[in-house]
C-alpha cells in the first residue's frame, strides 16, 4: 500500500514562560493509503500537536512532514491553506459546522472552495448524507441538528471532497455511546468502501477498538504502535 | 464572491437582535448628524438668503471708496460705463436693482429717531425681494409716490402710524443739507429687528432729490441669471470696469465679517459632530470586536478546511459595510421627513436665545437646510467611519493564528 504520510525526526517545542515544552519529540512514523489508526495517550502526551503537525496546522520545530512526496513544513502559509483545501479532511471534537450553512452546503463547503462544478457538489453532497444517514436532514442548519448528527455531517464533509487522509481530533469526546457508536461505524464502512486514511486521535477506548492500527504516544514520543486485524 | 456575499448575508441575521441594534445606532447616528448639520446649515442659509434679498445682493456695483468709507459723499455716478457694463453682461445678468442708502434723522411731533433712508427702483426691488408682501399697515409705493414706507419698529419708537407725515434732516451729497417732509405711506415688517427699528424706504427718485444726489446710487445691485456664477461673473465683470472708479463686490465680500463669524460658529459644530461621530464610531466598533471574540473558533475552522484569509476578511467586511449601508440609508430616509417638515416650519425660538439671535439681526428662528448636500455629507461621513472600522475584523482575520483561536 502507498504512503500517505511520512514524518521524519518530527520534533515540537513550545516555548513557555518557565521551560520549554517538547510536546512532539523525534517522531517517526508512515501512514499508508486506506489505513484506520487511532493515536493514544494521556492527556498532554502530544496527539493533539501531532494532528496539527502532519494536518499542516502548526509548523514543526525540526523534522519533516512528508504528503505525497511534498515536505509540507517547507511550504508558506498560503500554499499551506491550498495543500489542505486539496488533500486533507479534518473532524474536530466540537464547533465543526458552519453556522449558517445547512447540513448539504456545509458538506459542500469543501468542494466550494475547491471551485467544483454545482451539480457535481450538489451530487456528492447528497450521496454522502445519505452515507452518514441523514439525507432527510439535507436543509437543515446546525442547530437543528443533535451533537451525534453534527459530527455525522462533518465526517460527510472531511469525506466528500475525497482528500488523501482524514484528520479526527477526539470526533467521539462529546457524543453519547449511541452517537458514538453510530458514528464509528459510518466512519469504519467509508473507510473501507472509499479506501481513505483515517487517523484519531482519541482517549475513547470504543475508537481504539475499531482501530486497525494503535500508536500511543507518551510525552512527545512513541511508545507503541501495534496493527490489529479487525 | 457569490461565497462572500452568502455568508455576510446569512452571519447578519444568525444574531438578529446585534445586527437590529447595530444598524439602529447607525441609523440614530445619520438622523441625529443630518438633523444637527441640517439645522446649522439652515440657520446660515435663511441668514445668507435674507441679507441677500434684503440687503446686498449677489453682486454690487459702487464707488471705488464707498465699500471702505460708506458715505453719500461717495455714492458713484450711474454713467454711460455702467450703462455699458450692463449692457455688455445682459445676457449674463437676470436684472439690476439701484439704490441710494443714507442715514437721517426722523423725527415725529415728539419723537427723534436716527434712520436708514434707502432710496429704492419699485419694480425693480420687488423683483429681487418680496418687500410688498411684507406690507402691515397701507400700501407699498407706487412708482413716482412722494411717501415713505416705514419699518414697525421704526414707525412704534417714533409713534408714526399710515398718514402721519415724517420730518427728515440730513446730511446729503457733498455737505449739502437733506431736509424734508414725507407722509408715511405704509408700514412694513421687516422681520430682523435690528433692520425693522431704523428702516425708511422712498423711492429712488425721491431719495436722489432729497439727498441732492442727482442720478447717484450708493450700489447698484447685480442679480445673476445663476447665482451659481456669481464669482466668475463678478470677476469678468471687474477686468472690464474703470477700477479707478468703481468696484465690484460679491455677497460674499459684502458679508465678509458675518461669514468668518459662520466659519467661527461652524468650527464649534464641527467639534460637537466629531464628538457624534465618536460615539457612533465607538458603539459600532464594540459589537464588531464582541462579534470577532465569538467568532474565532468559527475563523480557526473555516482556515482549517482551506478557506484562504482574503475570503474570510472579504465576509466580514462586507458583514459590516452591509449594515453600515442599510443604517445609513434608513437614516437618510428616516431623515427626509422630519427635515422637511421643519425647512417648512422653522423651530421659532423664544427667551435669551431669541434675543442673543435678534442681536445679531436675524429673525428669530430655527430653519432647517433641506439642501442635498446636508444628506449626502452626513451619510458619507457615517459611511466612511463604519467602512474603516469595518478593516478592523479584517486587520485581525489576517492577523488570526489558526491554533490560539482553536481553543
Amino acid at each position: 500500500m502507498k504512503t500517505v504520510i511520512k514524518t521524519s525526526n518530527l520534533e515540537k517545542i513550545y516555548n513557555s514562560s518557565v521551560a520549554p515544552v517538547r510536546a512532539v519529540n523525534d517522531v517517526n512514523l508512515e501512514f499508508r493509503e486506506g489505513e484506520f489508526t487511532a493515536i493514544v495517550g494521556p492527556s498532554g502526551s502530544g496527539k493533539t500537536t501531532f494532528l496539527n503537525l502532519i494536518g499542516g496546522l502548526d509548523k514543526p520545530t525540526k523534522g519533516k512532514v512528508i504528503i505525497d512526496e511534498t515536505d509540507i513544513s517547507t511550504l508558506k502559509e498560503s500554499q499551506l491553506f491550498d495543500f489542505r483545501l486539496r488533500n486533507i479532511g479534518f473532524v474536530f471534537q466540537s464547533y465543526n459546522l458552519i453556522p449558517v450553512l445547512t447540513a448539504k452546503e456545509n458538506v459542500s463547503f469543501i468542494m466550494l472552495l475547491q471551485k467544483r462544478a454545482k451539480e457535481e457538489m450538489e451530487k456528492r453532497a447528497k450521496e454522502m448524507l445519505e452515507q452518514v444517514g441523514l439525507s432527510d436532514k439535507i436543509n437543515v442548519r446546525p442547530n437543528q441538528l443533535s451533537g451525534g448528527q453534527q459530527q455525522r455531517v462533518a465526517v460527510a464533509r472531511a469525506l466528500a471532497s475525497k482528500p488523501k487522509f482524514v484528520l479526527a481530533d477526539e470526533p467521539t469526546a462529546n457524543l453519547d455511546t449511541e452517537s458514538a457508536f453510530n458514528l464509528l461505524d459510518i466512519m469504519s464502512r467509508l473507510n473501507k468502501e472509499e479506501n481513505i486514511t483515517l487517523i484519531f486521535s482519541t482517549h475513547d477506548q470504543r475508537v481504539i477498538e475499531r482501530a486497525k492500527r494503535v500508536i500511543t504516544l507518551v510525552d512527545g514520543s512513541v511508545s507503541k504502535d501495534e496493527n490489529f486485524d479487525r | 464572491m457569490n461565497l462572500i456575499f452568502t455568508l455576510a448575508w446569512r452571519n447578519l441575521w444568525r444574531n438578529r437582535k446585534r445586527t437590529f441594534i447595530t444598524m439602529s445606532s447607525v441609523f440614530f447616528a445619520v438622523i441625529l448628524a443630518i438633523l444637527f448639520f441640517s439645522m446649522e446649515q439652515g440657520s446660515y442659509e435663511r441668514m445668507i438668503d435674507s441679507l441677500v434679498k434684503y440687503s446686498t445682493g449677489y453682486i454690487q456695483v459702487q464707488d471705488v471708496l464707498y465699500h471702505e468709507e460708506p458715505s453719500i459723499d461717495h455714492a458713484m455716478l450711474f454713467d454711460e460705463d455702467i450703462e455699458a457694463l450692463l449692457e455688455k453682461y445682459d445676457e449674463e445678468i437676470s436684472f439690476h436693482v439701484p439704490r441710494l442708502q443714507s442715514f437721517a434723522l426722523a423725527a415725529t411731533e415728539n419723537t427723534t429717531r436716527g434712520s436708514m433712508v434707502t432710496g429704492i427702483d419699485v419694480e425693480k426691488e420687488l423683483m429681487m425681494n418680496d418687500l410688498s408682501d411684507d406690507i402691515t399697515q397701507g400700501e407699498f409705493l407706487s412708482k413716482n409716490d412722494d411717501g415713505l414706507l416705514i419699518a414697525e419698529g421704526l414707525a412704534s419708537i417714533l409713534g408714526a402710524g399710515v398718514g402721519d407725515t415724517l420730518v427728515l434732516l440730513g446730511q446729503g451729497f457733498q455737505g449739502t443739507t437733506a431736509a424734508g417732509k414725507f407722509p408715511v405711506k405704509g408700514m412694513v415688517d421687516l422681520k430682523i429687528p435690528e433692520i425693522n427699528n431704523n428702516t425708511l424706504y422712498m423711492t429712488l427718485e425721491n431719495a436722489q432729490w432729497f439727498y441732492g444726489a442727482d442720478n447717484r446710487l450708493t450700489a447698484l445691485i447685480i442679480m445673476p441669471e445663476n447665482p451659481d456664477k456669481t464669482q466668475s461673473l463678478a470677476q469678468q465683470m471687474l477686468e472690464d470696469i474703470d477700477r479707478e472708479w468703481y468696484t465690484i463686490l460679491t455677497w460674499e465680500e459684502l458679508l465678509k465679517d458675518l461669514l468668518a463669524l459662520m466659519k467661527f460658529d461652524m468650527a464649534g459644530t464641527m467639534v460637537m459632530m466629531v464628538i457624534l461621530y465618536i460615539v457612533i464610531a465607538f458603539g459600532l466598533f464594540g459589537t464588531i470586536l464582541m462579534m470577532l471574540i465569538e467568532r474565532q473558533r468559527e475563523f480557526a475552522l473555516l482556515f482549517s478546511l482551506g478557506m484562504k484569509r482574503k475570503i474570510l476578511a472579504g465576509v466580514c467586511f462586507v458583514e459590516t459595510l452591509f449594515i453600515s449601508l442599510a443604517g445609513t440609508l434608513m437614516g437618510v430616509i428616516g431623515a427626509i421627513p422630519i427635515v422637511s417638515y421643519f425647512h417648512f416650519n422653522p423651530i421659532p425660538l423664544s427667551g435669551q436665545m431669541a434675543e442673543a439671535i435678534s442681536e445679531y439681526g436675524f429673525e428669530p428662528v430655527l430653519p432647517f437646510s433641506s439642501d442635498p448636500t446636508v444628506f449626502y455629507t452626513q451619510a458619507l461621513y457615517v459611511l466612511i467611519i463604519s467602512v474603516l472600522i469595518g478593516l478592523y475584523p479584517v486587520k485581525k482575520v489576517f492577523q488570526l493564528k489558526i491554533l490560539d483561536a482553536k481553543h
